[in-house]
């Protein structure tokens, strides 16, 4: 299975970092995401889990660094915490980083709410943004 | 807020920012990047202003119902917008045509968003999260997700065009502090 990686850039839009690593199942995404066409992106983040999950079957470790995402994406990053769900219920064994800048009160409360949503445990990782 | 208020905000003082025309990748991102960086010296603040034009912005891109079609074949929605400043606060306005039938359904969500507190708010939101994907879009979430960021209720009114169309405007007031 081949490893994902897109170089995240902040120019017309906000493409973020992706950094999906088959052989040691970590998968980061980091940055900013606010995109032209959010399902486009997304898709093959998807397709990638769905394959590791369902095929490598190794421990996966999920960590989100994003500064901002808009509500689009969000969708998008629900689909992919349920896949995570999934495998972690089927037996996988799933860790989820979401680190946070500690000033930012609507992340916090976003990262809390896909915990409700999903009923996935996410590590809330707080750090200085001015560090 | 009452109609005509509104209305006399929109042609007002305090004006620091507007366009009419189509809402299209190019103006959304142009825009944007002037928001984020140089609306004001608060780095935060920024980022909670561009958070507010980016989900109402794109909802004029993707409902109004006048469409233009942008040089790149964009299909992109035309509507206006208007940002304020003020000594405690910004006012960021927006409008578009809708289909007078629309009316109806935008003041019940805009009452409903008013109605919440935080943390039905919240709710509401994860609600409209699990919704299958639209076509474009996603709904009325950036609705929620505005009256979240900037921690304010929507003000919204309808001005009538005629039988068929109306001039919807929702605008959002973001404290400076």
């Amino acid at each position: 299975m081949e490893n994902i990686y897109i170089e995240g850039s902040h120019t017309n839009f906000f493409i973020p970092t992706v950094d999906f690593n088959a052989e040691t199942g970590v998968c980061v995404l980091s940055g900013e995401s606010f995109l032209e066409d959010t399902i486009e992106f997304y898709d093959p983040l998807v397709q990638w889990l769905e394959e590791y999950t369902s095929e490598i079957k190794k421990p996966i470790t999920f960590e989100i660094k994003l500064t901002y995402f808009n509500t689009s994406t969000s969708r998008s990053i629900l689909d992919l915490l349920n896949i995570l769900k999934e495998y972690e219920d089927e037996g996988g064994e799933v860790t989820v980083n979401w680190h946070y800048d500690e000033d930012d009160i609507d992340m916090e409360e976003d990262i809390e709410d896909y915990m409700l949503d999903t009923g996935l445990e996410i590590n809330m990782i707080p750090f200085d943004e001015e560090d | 807020m009452s109609r005509q208020s509104l209305f006399t905000r929109m042609t007002g003082k305090n004006v620091l920012m507007s366009f009419t025309g189509p809402f299209d990748t190019e103006v959304l991102s142009i825009f944007g990047k002037n928001i984020e960086h140089s609306i004001s010296n608060d780095k935060k603040l920024n980022k909670t202003i561009f958070k507010v034009f980016i989900e109402l912005a794109q909802n004029v891109s993707y409902y109004s119902l006048e469409k233009e079609k942008t040089k790149k074949g964009e299909n992109a929605g035309v509507g206006t917008f208007i940002i304020q400043d003020f000594e405690d606060y910004f006012y960021f306005i927006l409008g578009n045509p809708i289909d007078e039938k629309h009316q109806a359904i935008l003041t019940e969500k805009c009452s409903r968003i008013n109605s919440y507190d935080r943390e039905g708010l919240r709710a509401y939101k994860r609600e409209l999260r699990k919704l299958p994907q639209g076509e474009r879009g996603t709904g009325n979430i950036g609705l929620v997700q505005a009256a979240l960021v900037s921690r304010n209720p929507l003000d919204y009114t309808f001005i009538q065009i005629n039988e068929k169309e109306a001039f919807y405007i929702v605008a959002v007031k973001i404290n400076k502090n």
